[in-house]
């Protein structure tokens, strides 16, 4: 017993540091891959507080900026309510079915914290629980798909956006409907990948990328990327695509979540199946 | 400890959290300032107080970047690393009592002390956030940036201080 204490005595700096490490690297391990906790992350209430009236201040200085965003929103959204009167007008069978597929609504919300220079990029969102947020949920705005929502507060909401190594959204080609996955590798905020596009299909710079509609997440046909550029190496059977993102993280200021109403249904029925 | 010197840490705190945090610079430079705080804070506790220091310190960074154990791992680290380094870079360390800087050692150990540790630091940093082999290339380089920029950001700090 004394032989212990005395080591333990001699050893106790080198004890707690590897005390401290394994700690360090526990919340490492369970918080990495996909953080759960609303606690350790920014959408703690204190935390996306202080973020929130410093984006209070900032977003002063980007009045101007959001005029025009707005602006032009306006403008779209008016070409939208044309192009849908129309739309009823021409045929009513018609309107009916395209709104039998419109089952979603949209929540708006303020990016208050939002990081692009790191390989785990995450956002912090002025929503919670409190605006019937729930992990999982999809996050669009005017340009196009922005990411998923990961865990919620009470108040605010941490996103993962598609800049970030472990974030998947399924994908598809708006020309021919042919499927793929977008994945993001690191590097620049501007641009990610494109896989499992088999050698077979023609693919050229300039062909649009849109939502799958395949997963509950995101309705179909939500503007994802542009093709910059595709490689076909030799004996490979599947593209190596270089897309451009749709939406400008660096500029991402206001955002919409997709309150899909058959999410939880659509979602138990995959995981019955996967399981 | 001043009050003065507090002040000054918190706002390296903040400059930090909201600007040295949002550098884009093609994603490979995240200078970590507010290891000054760490590195400056004078020998007085032992090592074990160090260390718990450096993991508040490294927690409370962590929870405002979402990435969370990383700052909290090279933080612990790099205060585990410190006195002994001190003490095998300065022969009489144990009068050492008041902060450690340039003008308390002298510049050329400061140089090598502050270098040794950010480079252990920032190196931790980029290989747990990167927590993959697939872009090592990248990730060195990004340690590399980011170090050195850490390095001079570091030494400016001390050279605006003495004046």
């Amino acid at each position: 017993m004394q032989s212990l204490l005395k080591f333990i005595q001699k050893y106790s700096n080198f004890l707690i540091f590897i005390i401290l490490e394994v700690v360090a690297f526990l919340l490492f391990a369970s918080y990495n891959e996909y953080p759960k906790s609303s606690f350790l992350s920014t959408s703690n209430a204190i935390v996306a507080f202080n973020y929130q009236v410093a984006d209070d201040i900032s977003s002063y200085f980007r009045l101007r900026k959001v005029n025009e965003q707005l602006q032009e929103e306006n403008a779209d959204l008016r070409s939208q309510i044309a192009e849908l009167q129309n739309i009823v007008e021409d045929s009513i069978e018609k309107a009916a079915y395209h709104y039998s597929h419109l089952d979603y609504e949209c929540i708006p919300a303020k990016v208050i914290q939002l990081s692009t220079n790191k390989q785990h990029n995450f956002l912090t969102i002025n929503k919670g629980r409190r605006d019937s947020l729930y992990q999982g949920m999809g996050v669009r705005n005017r340009e196009g798909v922005v990411g998923i929502v990961s865990n919620v507060s009470e108040h605010f909401a941490v996103v993962i956006p598609i800049i970030n190594t472990n974030s998947k959204i399924s994908a598809k080609f708006l020309k021919n409907g042919y499927y793929g996955t977008i994945e993001w590798d690191g590097k620049d905020y501007r641009y990610a990948e494109l896989k499992d596009v088999a050698s077979h299909l023609s693919v050229e710079s300039g062909d649009t990328i849109v939502t799958s509609g395949l997963s509950p997440i995101f309705p179909e046909n939500i503007p994802l990327a542009v093709v910059e550029s595709a490689v076909l190496r030799e004996g490979a059977s599947y593209y190596t695509i270089k897309v451009k993102l749709q939406t400008d993280f660096r500029k991402l200021n206001y955002v919409q979540l997709i309150d899909n109403h058959t999410f939880i249904e659509e979602k138990m029925l995959s995981d019955q199946h996967a399981n | 400890m001043r009050i003065r010197t507090v002040i000054e840490w918190l706002v390296l705190f903040l400059l930090q959290i909201f600007l040295f945090n949002n550098l884009q610079f093609w994603g490979l430079c995240q200078p970590q300032v507010y290891v000054v705080c760490l590195l400056m804070m004078p020998i007085v506790l032992p090592r074990w107080a160090d260390m718990l220091i450096g993991f508040g310190i490294g927690l409370v960074m962590d929870i405002l970047c979402n990435s969370i154990g990383v700052h909290t791992a090279a933080c612990v680290l790099l205060m585990y690393l410190r006195q002994p380094l001190i003490a095998s870079l300065v022969q009489e360390h144990e009068r050492l009592t008041g902060e450690i800087s340039w003008q308390t050692v002298s510049p050329e150990t400061f140089i090598k002390y502050a270098a040794v540790l950010i480079c252990i630091h920032q190196l931790t940093i980029s290989m747990l956030a990167a927590w993959s082999f697939r872009h090592f290339g990248m990730t060195l380089l990004q340690f590399m940036i980011s170090a050195t920029l850490n390095i001079l950001l570091i030494l400016g700090y001390n050279l605006i201080r003495r004046q």
